[in-house]
């Protein structure tokens, strides 16, 4: 079986590569139509058409794009993404640490869209042909209405405005002094043994958390619902009530597991797009990661950031991608070989 | 009396078509709507209540915002600007996509690889990513808008389309038709399409809804419309920096996003039940 994983691990790091080059390509493509020069833009206002001349064969402007963007591949796979035009920093700095704080907010987002897409999934196919069915059914449409940015405006009226009980700006409480080991908050106040850093920690994260993980949950709930009752047209749910086994048991002991696949690979896509969905909530909370660094950088027209954050939300939806298979063998015993 | 047809009799299609539509007119009409001009600013009165409210002014039903500005004009006319990407883009983004999809899943083999491999390549990135990058090269305005997520939505019709697409053309009426000698042409478009349609159907409609929500968040990051066209995104934005002054300000814009997104999914789920032959004959 671990043979099998590491196969697929290998395949899919062969299949990433000409996905990756494609995506970079485009990329670079698409962010050359802009209408802006980044050798004039880094540089003050006052410099001389002579200097900016320099300043652009310096970064390699005045090629012909191909060369220009094998000059940029060069560069990226040697970990060097070029300097911010507008943080005058090196980029792969930029996005290493704010890339921490995404991962750490989605995956919590995750675990509650997860935790609630499950339950409400259950809870959905157990009312089914009950006078609750179409209200649950209805309420789930609802829940499908809400985008995660909607939710996060609303905690932040709700519980930072009208009730103020969370904070809703930033990462970490002004009086404390944020620990730097791993870039994820919550394992380095853990292991510098902080309790209440990581309670002030989690509290932060809370409220984006939950806003994501609400509008993720609704199309979990609903694609576990529907290949339950896929589930329950197959011959073994009949046999296991013929030999006299509890519903409560049918449901969750063969039924459930069958019908968890299905609604696996869609928590595998539902993922990636969470990822984009940390963009605008990040910004509405102030939270320092990889959305506000992008949608400050695509403010400012700070070209080489926009590519390398591109980039990484590839990588990150690549790996999610890989994840999800990996988990799939692991599942389901017809992809093991026997 | 003849009985009304199937899509009719549903209750969510009737409730998604009203909201849809009320939203809709009210964007068709907007200069006869909306009381005060959009763009006009008060700066005598800024981040004024309701109406109903202590305090607030007749003249501004919804209050205004943080430079005076009508929030129901504004509102009315943000309602433009979320129908018309609504509509473009889903239409679109579905021809597109439609397209791509019957030939991956009529013509299999080369023709399936290539089309698969670029949606394949599509996905790697999250939709909001790739319809922000694609603005930040087109440059703001309704029509690069669209643009956007035509370019980015497509695959979400492909994908689906393709296996529905394959499902129909292993029906035996198809191979019947084959048979008969008929063209490609005309099997896709006189076989294959009519079961297929459906599915279409209520993939615009879904589409409709993401496409709103898109353009919101797109406007609120200013990467949309022009700042001197009213968009529900950019409202928002602007009372992000007047929260605790006026709450209610945020309040109207997130309901109105709500309600047309509430509004394209009651539709979709409902055509989705109504025009499904496969769940209409389960029945």
């Amino acid at each position: 079986m671990n043979l099998t994983i590491l196969r697929l691990l290998a395949w899919r790091v062969i299949v990433a590569l000409p996905i990756l080059a494609i995506v970079s390509a485009l990329l670079f493509g698409v962010l050359r139509l802009l209408p802006v020069d980044p050798a004039a833009m880094s540089l003050p206002p006052t410099a001389t058409v002579a200097e900016v001349a320099a300043k652009r064969s310096e970064m390699g402007l005045d090629r012909p794009l191909p060369q220009q963007y094998l000059l940029w591949v060069e560069n990226v796979a040697v970990g060097d993404f070029g300097t911010s035009i507008h943080f005058r920093r090196a980029v792969a700095g930029l996005v290493a640490e704010t890339l921490p704080a995404t991962i750490e907010l989605a995956v919590l987002a995750m675990i509650i869209a997860a935790a609630l897409g499950l339950t409400g999934g259950l809870y959905l196919f157990h009312v089914r042909a009950t006078w609750r069915e179409p209200v649950a059914d209805l309420g789930s449409i609802v829940l499908l209405s809400i985008p995660e940015f909607l939710w996060g405006l609303f905690f932040i009226l709700l519980f930072g405005v009208a009730v103020p009980l969370l904070p809703f700006t930033g990462r970490l409480s002004a009086q404390f002094q944020r620990p730097v080991h791993t870039g994820f908050l919550l394992i380095d106040t853990l292991i510098d043994g902080r309790l209440d850093m990581f309670r002030d920690a989690f509290a932060h994260m809370a409220l984006p958390a939950l806003a994501l993980g609400l509008a993720f949950s609704p199309a979990i709930m609903r694609v576990l619902r529907s290949s339950l009752l896929d589930v329950y047209q197959e011959e073994y749910i009949a046999q296991a009530r013929l030999r006299g086994l509890s519903e409560r048991r049918i449901l969750l002991r063969h039924a459930f597991k069958n019908a968890i696949l299905p609604t696996l690979s869609l928590m595998g896509v539902q993922f990636g797009f969470l990822f984009g969905g940390t963009l605008l909530v990040e910004v509405i909370y102030s939270y320092p990661g990889l959305g506000n660094l992008m949608v400050d950088a695509v403010r400012n027209a700070d070209l080489p950031i926009i590519q390398a954050v591109g980039l990484t939300y590839c990588v990150l939806v690549l790996v999610i991608n890989t994840a999800v298979d990996a988990l799939y063998l692991v599942l389901d015993p017809r992809l093991r070989p026997g | 009396m003849r009985p009304l047809p199937p899509w009719l009799s549903s209750p969510r299609v009737v409730a998604g078509f009203a909201i849809v539509a009320l939203i809709g007119i009210a964007a068709l009409l907007a200069p006869l709507v909306a009381p005060n001009d959009p763009q006009e600013q008060n700066l005598v009165s800024t981040l004024l209540p309701p109406a109903w409210a202590p305090g607030g002014a007749a003249a501004f039903p919804l209050g205004t915002d943080s430079l005076g500005r009508c929030v129901l004009s504004r509102l009315v006319y943000g309602a433009r600007v979320a129908m018309t990407v609504a509509i473009f883009a889903s239409l679109g983004a579905m021809l597109f996509g439609a397209v791509l999809a019957h030939l991956a899943g009529y013509c299999g083999g080369a023709v399936d690889w290539i089309i698969g491999r670029a949606v394949d390549v599509w996905m790697s990135f999250p939709p909001v990513i790739l319809s922000l990058i694609l603005m930040v090269g087109l440059g703001v305005g309704l029509r690069n808008v669209i643009l956007a997520i035509v370019l980015v939505d497509w695959t979400r019709f492909c994908r689906v389309l393709r296996a529905e697409v394959m499902v129909t053309a292993r029906r035996d009426y198809v191979a019947a038709a084959r048979l008969v000698g008929f063209s490609h042409w005309r099997i896709l478009t006189r076989e294959i399409l009519p079961g297929t349609f459906p599915l279409i159907i209520t993939l615009v409609s879904l589409e409709m809804g993401i496409a709103v929500v898109v353009e919101a968040i797109l406007s609120f990051v200013g990467m949309s419309v022009s700042a001197d066209q009213a968009a529900w995104g950019q409202m928002i934005a602007d009372a992000r920096l007047s929260l605790y002054e006026a709450p209610w300000n945020l309040v109207f814009p997130i309901l109105a996003i709500f309600l047309a997104v509430l509004g394209f999914n009651l539709l979709g789920d409902g055509l989705r039940g109504t025009l499904d032959v496969r769940l209409v004959e389960a029945r």
